[in-house]
């Protein structure tokens, strides 16, 4: 099966990809991230999208969280 | 005495674990970023104190929450370390315990959560952590306490707990310069583990960093940090010094977590799961969040906390006064002292006790809010809004908390990650309705709008929420650099608060108003009533002729616009400024009403529906009690924001009654 990579954003509601690039990114939330675990080559799915373009729900290594989708847009993902 | 220190990632428990070894009861709830100060608690056995800092990822603090607990341990000097791990979130949680063993303290891992991982099928293996890392490690389940018995054991004798042996290889390059920092540092005394100095130097911590500022120049340390960057990177290695550390740190966590842990049964948080898809739901997720607020508001003000309400009052009014007076009359009390203690005393802090009911439903209710899950959701489900006003929707825990205390919220808005965003909250804090104003809204609420309480209630929150977005949108914009805000937040797994937790968290809230009644509402009642007692001509003078009449009677001119220019409000006012609740205290004293139902009276008489909005209004929004003030003041570390907040929600208060009661009239209302 051959991978493409695009934004995290288009991914599927319930879908995972592994993370292939991370770029220009608050350099806060890219640390507060790193905390959480989230990097490059780590799974990372959808869960949902909030109201009014608001944040959207991700899961990684088993931990929820939520971002905003401008900043979510900088994660690039690979999908198989 | 012995002091050991509880350190883990945000949201594993660390408090939960510190209320059951200690005698003392601190804030527990399920989201990051409770606990926002450091904590010193006696343990159970006597064995020495132990210290619940706030959580942290890692040494390398982001939040200021996070500042506090990382100048402790560089600072300060713990005998040992208890490192909270949550077991469902192994991999993450570790990264920080590498830290914490170069550390070079005593350190015991509580792995705690062991029957939420358990539910999900991760089995960890606590033998295998304990042999690999070297350390004891003691399976926990700190909410209902299992396991801390053995905690307290470990920690009876800190000496006994075996010293740190562990150490991790990062290659020949980087241990090489670790020798060539520690090298520099041997003269220097007084320092940490010279070891984790020389790693956290590398991953360029700052708090670190600015601790050898002081020491020495900083030069030749940081240029050994380059070196070996630039060498790392000229072999293709890693991009910077700091990335190599946490990928060497990572790797070795993956490898061991291989063999610790068994994920072969891993189930999805099917109920979180399910649970979020209809409450953080794109179109139903803010409706039901607004149903929720109101029908957490119809509970405490019609179907609950009203009924129970009455019964006090009726208590208070009747048993209680009654028997207070022929008390009094039995060991001939002079008038003045009978007067004081039923006019003043019963009247005054009694008019305010009448509420508790109220007020402990809502402390009820949004501590189960906390202890849920529910409120990292609500950031989320605000924080498009939010965005839109300058501020980031974490700032919603700290608003949410503010209904009940403001002081607490503005303690809570530590852990948002921005300054700017920090202040912002911080200085919108005071328009959030306490449970202070309360009283005041549902003495009117209950004499003006008998029918709806509950929205008219309401309805003043909602106020201060929309004002507060309102300020938020224009300080942000013309007080503050424009920077934007970030927002990330986790979403812990919802779960069912417990009964014991309800039932202590809702006291520890209630506590503290019951306090005010006994001391300022008290102190305040006792002077109102001897101002309205005595005047310029003597003591028992006709109220209107009291120091009281004359004093409100200066302000009143000024309220006239508002629609409430009498004395009697004017008086209310000043006294409010120490605590909002001996408005209603001073009231009661005025009107000279021992019970609610003949305030109500009174009050029908000089208030009309108009005015009476207008001065609900003005109590919401016009100046942050004296507690609050405090805080800010702490929390900012600067007069010049402090006074500000006074000032505009003053001018914002103005400015609103007057729009409300001059409006009004011209539409004809009364």
């Amino acid at each position: 099966m051959a991978s493409s990579s695009c934004s995290l954003l288009h991914l599927q509601p319930g879908s995972t990809g592994s993370i292939y690039r991370i770029e220009g990114m608050n350099p806060i939330l890219r640390r507060r991230l790193a905390d959480l675990g989230v990097s490059e080559g780590v799974k990372i799915s959808l869960k949902g999208k909030g109201p009014f373009m608001g944040p959207i729900t991700l899961e990684c290594n088993g931990q929820l969280f939520a971002i905003r989708r401008k900043e979510a847009s900088r994660i690039e993902v690979n999908v198989s | 005495m012995s002091s050991v220190a509880l350190v883990g990632n945000p949201n594993t428990g660390k408090t939960s674990l510190f209320n059951t070894l200690t005698s003392s009861y601190e804030y527990v709830g399920n989201w990051a970023g409770v606990t926002v100060e450091k904590k010193v608690g006696s343990l159970k056995n006597g064995a020495g104190k132990l210290i619940d800092l706030p959580g942290i990822y890692s040494l390398h603090p982001l939040s200021r929450d996070e500042g506090v607990a990382a100048q402790y341990l560089i600072e300060e000097s713990p005998e040992a370390l208890v490192n909270i791990v949550d077991a469902s979130q192994l991999e993450r949680n570790l990264l920080l315990t590498l830290q914490l063993l170069e550390y070079g303290k005593p350190t015991v891992l509580g792995l705690n959560m062991i029957d939420v991982a358990k539910a999900r099928g991760i089995q960890v293996s606590p033998e295998i952590l304990q042999k690999q890392l070297g350390i004891p490690v003691l399976p926990l389940i700190a909410r209902t306490g299992k396991g801390s018995g053995e905690v307290l054991t470990v920690l009876k004798e800190t000496s006994s707990i075996p010293p740190v042996s562990f150490r991790l290889d990062y290659g020949e390059l980087v241990e090489q310069a670790i020798q060539a920092i520690e090298h520099e540092l041997k003269q220097t005394a007084g320092l940490p583990n010279h070891r984790w100095i020389a790693l956290q130097l590398m991953e360029q911590n700052p708090v670190v960093l600015e601790l050898l500022r002081k020491r020495f120049d900083t030069g030749r340390l940081l240029g050994i940090c380059d070196a070996v960057q630039s060498e790392l990177q000229s072999r293709k290695l890693a991009l910077t010094l700091p990335q190599w550390i946490r990928s060497t740190r990572k790797e070795y966590i993956h490898s061991l977590c291989l063999e610790a842990m068994d994920t072969t049964a891993q189930k999805p948080h099917t109920l979180t799961e399910r649970l979020d898809s209809i409450l953080t739901h794109r179109y139903f997720g803010l409706p039901l969040f607004l149903v929720f607020m109101y029908a957490m508001f119809k509970a405490t003000f019609d179907w609950v906390g009203g009924p129970l309400s009455d019964i006090v009052d009726g208590f208070i009014a009747g048993p209680f006064s009654d028997g207070a007076n022929s008390l009094l009359q039995s060991i001939g009390a002079s008038e003045f002292t009978h007067a004081l203690i039923v006019d003043g005393i019963i009247g005054g802090v009694g008019g305010v006790i009448v509420f508790v009911p109220q007020i402990f439903i809502l402390f009820l209710m949004i501590s189960f809010l906390e202890d849920s899950g529910y409120m990292a959701r609500v950031c989320l489900l605000m924080d498009s809004t939010m965005e839109r006003m300058g501020l980031n929707g974490k700032a919603f825990i700290p608003f949410i908390i503010g209904f009940g205390c403001n002081v607490p919220a503005i303690m809570a808005a530590r852990s948002i990650e921005q300054p700017k965003d920090r202040m912002l909250t911080t200085l919108l804090m005071p328009l959030m309705s306490c449970s202070a104003r309360l009283p005041v809204y549902l003495l009117f609420a209950a004499v003006f709008f008998p029918a709806q309480q509950a929205t008219a209630v309401l309805a003043m929150y909602v106020m201060g929420v929309v004002f507060a977005l309102i300020l938020c949108k224009l300080f942000s914009k013309h007080l503050f650099k424009n920077e934007s805000s970030v927002f990330i937040i986790e979403l812990p797994p919802y779960r069912m608060p417990q009964l014991k937790t309800l039932g202590r968290s809702t006291w520890e809230k209630g506590k503290g108003f019951l306090r005010k009644a006994g001391t300022i509402i008290l102190a305040g009642s006792v002077i109102i009533w001897l101002m309205s007692y005595a005047g310029p001509t003597g003591f028992n003078v006709d109220m209107d002729h009291s120091f009281l009449a004359k004093f409100g009677g200066l302000i009143a001119p000024v309220l006239q616009p508002l629609g409430f220019g009498t004395w009697q409000a004017g008086s209310t006012l000043v006294p409010g400024f120490l605590a909002k609740e001996v408005v209603v205290s001073t009231m009661n004293i005025i009107y000279h009403t021992p019970d609610n139902a003949g305030l109500e009276n009174q009050i029908a008489q000089v208030f009309t529906p108009l005015s009476s909005i207008s001065f609900m209004a003005f109590i919401l929004l016009y100046i942050p009690c004296l507690a609050t003030v405090g805080v800010i003041k702490k929390e900012t570390a600067s007069w010049k924001w402090t006074f500000f907040s006074m000032g505009y929600s003053l001018a914002l208060a103005y400015l609103v009654s007057l729009i409300i009661f001059q409006g009004g009239r011209l539409l004809g209302w009364s």
